[in-house]
């Protein structure tokens, strides 16, 4: 636990204490009001996954004629069954999590890495390659140039344009310099009294000390790996590699052809019933709610950690 | 092991992955809808194991029996597994070794007997064309994860063989077993007297290739005796039919049978294995010399090993028609033995007994036994050599034009050798390459023949010069380091040959009059010049006991700021695309330099002024709707603050930042759903009040109404909670003993927020504002996309997005150049803008923001 944290909990509990000793009449009315305020905030962030998911599992035809508001009615699993059948989204599903896997891995790897090298003062013009990193934070070549340069390294309908070109990130070197910084040198020292390389230093020291960083910076660059979609829209023009997020942009444009296709594959017992049978707007909710699944999943385990790490980062700047 | 459970979890997943379809079966429109009927959609690794080539419909295609559906494998390693998941939960002496090994075991079996059942693509004779999924590699990735898994595992275990001698001694045995294996037969090819006119052919053609005789290339024989005739299997009979020999003009593959012997890379592939098999068992037995070698030279060895056996099982693969006994084996004329099988997996064994034997070595850390001295000295001349390699090598191609004319007309490539040699000017003003030598007709009076042939005989003439100094100049430099004499006379040497390169290349390219003719350096040219100042750089060293650290740092960072350089900085050079008329598929060359045209066009032409002005106008409207709302985050973590509930406090924050981490289009598909005009329920609702017409329902979504406002509501919903957490998180450093002094001063609720909290907060908002006041014109593109259509396109097409429109998603009439040019300037004033603020910063805070 950080001194943060530990603040953070102090002046709770301290507040806490404070506010229950005496609570005037201007403060319960201040109370309410707060406390209203901030539960239809959070209803507006719920409630569209709420009702994205109702739509979802309830009867199609009511859903067609927009009677879903609220609760679910007629509660059936189909639309998961056939839209998980749609050709191409199980190999999309497959590309999307090799992409966040992936690219995690090189550019936290890679990040880790260059920002413990670019804390070792005896390296020669040190100064000069830190900066020449951390200037590309600030400026960018632009739309077509970068296109081009990608075209032209041959990343174009290829798998590895989502992962090799994020290996260095200015903002997560920072990050990680600074945190590395803060420790103490003297770890590093008596290792290397007994022989270690820099390699074995950051991997056998360094590493398991800096793990409340990467793992923010692991959360960031997964996010962004899952949802990142305009790589997909402008690098894979022959339709290789598609992400589960470029479906779901595509299918927004042409759920109803999708609808027919997915109702042909459907035998024709589940056909005729009105109720499960796919719709336009069925097939495009569901989709989306594929989409969204994964990541309502590992929010709970993972938001301790991002707090921690924009605090890191807070604190730095 | 202490955590067995995942273990059982790779294992389920493997199995389950047996299950799922792991290839598409495409019938080809040729063999008719009825023949087509009778193949599966797909095949699953199951479908393999349990029925092999009856998975597929032999009988009524006889043809499809020539396929080798590799199901022993399969099989084999898909047992070894489970028995590897099993003795994991063993808890005898040994068992974790067991289950390592079993582990490697499953993935060499599952590995081969992947490739060799997918390498199959393509085959059939062109006409059925399996197409690999994703999870046909899922159980061979599950093996390999167990074996890295057990691996790790064994970290605390007890070791078995703790006698490195043993090991050693093991290992080489491995080594050399796999190296005899070589020797046995392969595969055997056994083709009937039928087939052949002539039967001395066929039994010519009989043989048994063997990894060895793969090597020594011994199949050049069967390529002469095979060359004018060849076989052919049709795939509805499977008979076995004469074939026309190959035609280079013929686009119908079907039916053309060649035999060619370009085998390279499987032989290169096996060789070197063979090579690096030999040495990893000498070096094995050897017991001053560190393990790390033989294990190093074991591992590559086996991989190539692999390789080259994946490739001889693999025979269907239509780009891989090698040689002529695998064309032979993929047309049914023969079958594939286990031994290749069987080496790779005793290669595999030997580099795994290696491994064991570094693993429980007694020294900690990897001690290389050559001296450092030499291996500096080594790398500087091995990095001279290629230089000068590289300089042998064509590197300037010259491209000759007619005047006005894109097209290029002739090409001719000069090599440092012909510079040698005085052959340049001949080539350059004769250029021999081309198809056409009359490349300049009478008419053309400025550039006749003889004026063009006399500019490049001159430039060519420079060029041969400064190419032999610099060469010369190399050759001087390694002479120098060879004989280990004065190095700083060796780097002058290699820096005077570097400028010397960078010469020639402008003589070349510039010396040739432009219009006419262009040189562009190829990517010899620029390989050798990072190599020689490498070179330099080590030379630098070899007198030293080791290269210092500061060094070694530099060069462990290299990749990196090659990675930056790649991404960040070489974009950079797409800048040039604005001052030409670029045009997609032309060399740069050959572009229309038009110099401002771009950047005058943007103000001076009324539609694309209009344009730009309505596009700022968006950008300018939407960012500073951001811009005046900024503080919404900051009073948002205020009166979160004043909530005292801890639990409730978390519950909001945790809900409030999760639309911050979905996708712009998963906000969209909610837009689409809350608002769409007949079903969502925010006109349902508007509906119930009677505000809403439901006959005739308002289109909430896609019209162009409030656009803006509309845009801010999203990005608001996005990011107010996100953006609330940096606030918090400043709130928590606020000093406590204020809030203490202020509260016995008598200070509420009100004035301890207004006169303590939001004072501290402010330099974070001042900063924050700093930089989104210089982000003003990267408002992204992401938001808009999704939520552009064409009614609202006017109104919420900001630069990013303008500038995407405009070109990537136009096709055809894409305006590279101009989009270019918006480019530039944006860039340029979004990094004014940022020191300007930072300026400002400084300024009113003395402090930086960058």
């Amino acid at each position: 636990m950080t001194a943060i944290d530990k603040k953070l909990e102090k002046a709770m509990r301290e507040n806490h204490r404070k506010n229950k000793q005496k609570l005037s009449r201007g403060d319960i009315a201040f109370n309410i009001i707060n406390y209203a305020v901030f539960v239809l905030i959070t209803l507006a962030c719920i409630f569209p996954f709420y009702y994205l998911f109702i739509n979802t599992i309830s009867d199609n035809e009511l859903v067609r004629l927009g009677q879903i508001q609220l609760y679910p009615r007629g509660i059936h699993f189909e639309n998961y069954v056939q839209v998980l059948k749609i050709p191409g989204i199980i190999d999309a599903l497959f590309v999307s999590i090799a992409r966040t896997v992936l690219g995690t891995i090189w550019t936290v790897g890679g990040c880790a890495f260059l920002g413990y090298l670019c804390t070792k003062q005896e390296m020669w013009l040190r100064k000069v390659w830190y900066r020449l990193i951390i200037i590309t934070m600030y400026f960018s070549a632009g739309l077509i140039p970068w296109y081009m340069n990608l075209r032209m390294l041959g990343f174009l309908d290829n798998f590895w344009v989502y992962v090799i070109p994020g290996l260095v990130s200015p903002y997560n070197v920072i990050l990680v310099k600074t945190f590395i910084e803060a420790l103490p040198p003297s770890l590093e020292e008596s290792a290397t009294l007994d022989g270690a390389g820099y390699t074995k230093l950051f991997v056998s020291i360094i590493m398991p000390l800096i793990t409340p960083i990467l793992a923010t910076l692991c959360i960031f660059s997964a996010v962004g790996q899952w949802n990142s979609f305009t790589d997909t829209m402008m690098l894979m023009p022959s339709g290789k590699n598609y992400t589960l997020q470029f479906l779901l942009y595509k299918y927004q444009n042409e759920a109803s052809s999708l609808a027919a296709l997915v109702r042909n594959t459907q035998d024709s017992s589940s056909l005729a019933n009105v109720a499960t049978k796919q719709t336009a707007l069925s097939v495009r909710m569901t989709v989306a709610m594929v989409v969204t699944l994964p990541i309502l999943c590992v929010y709970p385990f993972f938001q301790r950690y991002f707090v921690k790490g924009i605090m890191i980062g807070a604190v730095k700047g | 092991m202490k955590k067995k459970w995942p273990v059982l979890l790779i294992l389920a997943v493997a199995v389950a992955a047996l299950f799922l379809p792991a290839a598409g079966l495409h019938v080809h429109a040729q063999l008719g809808a009825e023949t087509a009927a009778l193949f599966p959609d797909s095949l699953s690794l199951w479908d393999v194991i349990s029925r092999g080539a009856s998975a597929l419909p032999v009988d009524q295609v006889p043809a499809l029996s020539v396929l080798h559906l590799g199901r022993l494998p399969l099989l084999l390693g898909m047992i070894a597994m489970i028995c590897s998941a099993l003795t994991a939960f063993l808890r005898r002496k040994g068992m974790a070794q067991l289950s390592l090994i079993l582990a490697c075991l499953s993935a060499a079996l599952l590995g081969a007997g992947t490739m060799q059942w997918l390498n199959i693509e393509d085959s059939l004779l062109f006409t059925v064309l399996i197409s690999a999924k994703a999870w046909a590699y899922v159980p061979l990735a599950a093996a390999v994860v167990l074996a890295v898994y057990s691996l790790v595992a064994l970290k605390g275990a007890e070791p078995v063989l703790t006698d490195d001698k043993k090991l050693r001694l093991i290992s080489a045995c491995l080594a050399v077993a796999a190296l005899l294996m070589m020797l046995l037969p392969a595969y055997v090819i056994s083709v009937p007297d039928t087939i052949t006119a002539n039967p001395a052919d066929a039994s010519a053609m009989n043989r048994s290739v063997s990894q060895y005789s793969l090597i020594l290339g011994k199949e050049s024989n069967l390529y002469e005796q095979g060359q004018e005739k060849g076989v052919y299997a049709d795939i509805l009979t499977g008979d076995l039919a004469q074939l026309e020999p190959y035609s280079a003009d013929a686009n119908n593959i079907r039916g053309v049978f060649v035999i060619r012997n370009n085998n390279t890379a499987l032989n290169a592939a096996l060789l070197a294995a063979a090579i690096l098999l030999l040495l990893s068992a000498v070096l094995a037995l050897i017991p001053r010399v560190d393990r790390w070698f033989p294990l190093a030279a074991g591992a590559l060895g086996a991989v190539l090993l692999c390789t080259g056996t994946l490739s001889i099982l693999s025979v269907g693969d239509a780009d891989m028609y090698s040689s002529a006994s695998r064309q032979l084996l993929h047309l049914g004329l023969g079958t594939i033995t286990p031994i290749p099988l069987l080496a790779a997996l005793l290669a595999v064994f030997s580099a795994a007994a290696g491994a064991l034997g570094v693993k429980y070595a007694n020294e900690p850390y990897f001690v290389n036994p050559v001296p450092e001295k030499l291996r500096l000295r080594f790398v500087a001349i091995s990095l001279a050599v290629l230089a000068l390699a590289c300089m042998a090598a064509p590197n300037i191609t010259v491209s000759f034009t007619k005047p006005n004319k894109t097209k290029v007309q002739a090409t001719a490539t000069l090599s440092g050798v012909d510079a040698v040699t005085f052959r340049a000017a001949d080539r350059l003003a004769n250029p021999t390459d081309s198809k056409d030598k009359a490349v300049y007709g009478e008419d053309d009076a400025e550039y006749s023949a003889a004026a063009v042939n006399a500019a490049t005989a001159k430039t060519a003439k420079t060029f041969t010069w400064l190419t032999w100094l610099a060469l010369g100049l190399t050759l001087a430099a390694l002479a120098v380091i060879l004989l280990n004499r004065s190095r700083k006379l060796a780097i002058l040497l290699l820096l005077a040959a570097l400028a010397l390169r960078l010469v020639t290349w402008l003589a070349a390219s510039s010396g040739l009059p432009r219009a006419v003719a262009t040189g562009s350096g190829t990517l010899y040219l620029y390989a050798s010049l990072p190599l020689l100042i490498f070179a330099a750089f080590f030379t630098n060293f070899s007198h030293m006991e080791q290269l210092p650290k500061k060094y070694k740092l530099f060069l462990m960072m290299l990749p990196f700021l090659l990675a930056v350089f790649l991404f960040s900085y070489l974009p950079l050079y797409g800048w040039s695309y604005a001052f030409y008329n670029y045009k997609f598929g032309v060399s740069m060359d050959q572009q229309e330099f038009v110099g401002l045209k771009w950047f005058t066009e943007m103000f001076t032409n009324a539609a694309n002024r209009d344009n730009i002005v309505r596009v700022l106008k968006n950008t300018f409207g939407m960012s500073g709707l951001n811009l005046l709302t900024s503080w919404m985050p900051m009073i948002f973590a205020v009166f979160l603050n004043e909530i005292t509930r801890t639990k409730f406090k978390k519950f909001v924050q945790i809900f409030t930042t999760l639309p911050n981490f979905i996708s712009w289009a998963l906000v969209f598909s909610f837009a689409m759903c809350l608002f769409a005009a007949d079903t969502g329920i925010f006109s349902k609702f508007m509906m119930s009040v009677g505000l809403n017409d439901p006959a005739n329902p308002t289109v909430w979504l896609n019209s162009s109404q409030h656009i803006w406002l509309k845009m801010w509501g999203w990005s608001t919903w996005k990011g107010l909670g996100w953006g609330a957490i940096m606030y918090l998180a400043a709130i928590a450093g606020i000093d406590q003993e204020l809030y203490e002094a202020a509260r016995v001063d008598g200070a509420n609720r009100w004035a301890l927020m207004r006169h303590i909290t939001l004072p501290s907060l402010l330099p974070t908002f001042f900063v924050l504002l700093m930089l989104s006041i210089s982000n003003i014109l990267n408002n992204g593109m992401e938001q808009y996309l999704v939520f552009q259509n064409p009614m609202n396109r006017q109104t919420i097409e900001v630069l990013d997005l303008y500038v995407y429109n405009i070109t990537i998603a136009s096709g055809g009439t894409a305006l590279y150049s101009y989009a270019t040019a918006i480019g530039i300037l944006k860039t340029l004033v979004s990094v004014t803008l940022l020191f300007s603020a930072n300026f400002i910063s400084k300024k009113l805070r003395g402090e930086s923001i960058m």
